[in-house]
């Protein structure tokens, strides 16, 4: 928690730094958190991935749609890319909904919502750490 | 495994995780981050119910 007290320095980093920095980013997509955890950013590493977790977790159990790729429309691909930034918690998302999605409730639709919210989070997040390894955000 | 939560049930839950997330992203200090969050869930409330109140004469 204390580190997250660093950075603001004007200078670009270099390639190196930049190799560094999208790698973090692309930890962070993978696993919620892991991209502020590399940077030793705890409190923002656990906060990420406990409400991504909680998000995919209860969206999945409440049965909301999980998008694939073949969706057929705008925004089927739309939700596939949002549902994708979960990273790895989109394969335990399809775990949890054994039973496929059942929109014909609300709690369904409301699922659907939860895990768009949780992939577009992390992608942010994701952001946030490439953007805090550049030392363009605190 | 399944959820069944009810409508105000589902936006607490979400207000409460997004409030939380854009709380730990936008702010660095503990202080700031709990007024944050504070501030953005009850606007995430208000606006809710407030929301679901307009829409009330429609729907009778």
């Amino acid at each position: 928690m204390t580190d997250e007290t660093q950075i603001v320095a004007a200078s670009p980093p270099d390639t190196k730094g930049e190799v560094r920095a999208i790698a973090f980013g692309i930890a962070g997509w993978l696993v919620p958190g892991l991209g502020h955890a590399l940077q030793k950013m705890w409190g923002r590493a656990i906060t990420f991935f406990a409400v991504v977790g909680v998000l995919v977790f209860v969206g999945a159990g409440m049965r909301g749609n999980l998008f694939n790729s073949d969706g057929g429309d705008a925004f089927a691909a739309l939700g596939y890319v949002a549902d994708l930034g979960t990273g790895s918690l989109y394969l335990l998302a399809r775990f949890i909904e054994v039973g496929g999605p059942d929109v014909s409730h609300a709690y369904g639709d409301y699922g659907t919502r939860f895990l768009a919210a949780a992939g577009v989070l992390n992608l942010l997040a994701a952001l946030h750490a490439y953007e805090a390894a550049r030392g363009r955000k605190a | 495994m399944k959820f069944h939560l009810s409508h105000l049930q589902a936006m607490l839950l979400f207000a409460l995780m997004i409030s939380i997330a854009f709380g730990f992203l936008s702010r660095r200090r503990p202080l700031e981050r709990v007024k944050y969050i504070a501030w953005s869930l009850l606007l995430f409330l208000l606006f809710g119910i407030g929301i679901g109140w307009a829409m009330y004469p429609f729907s009778h």
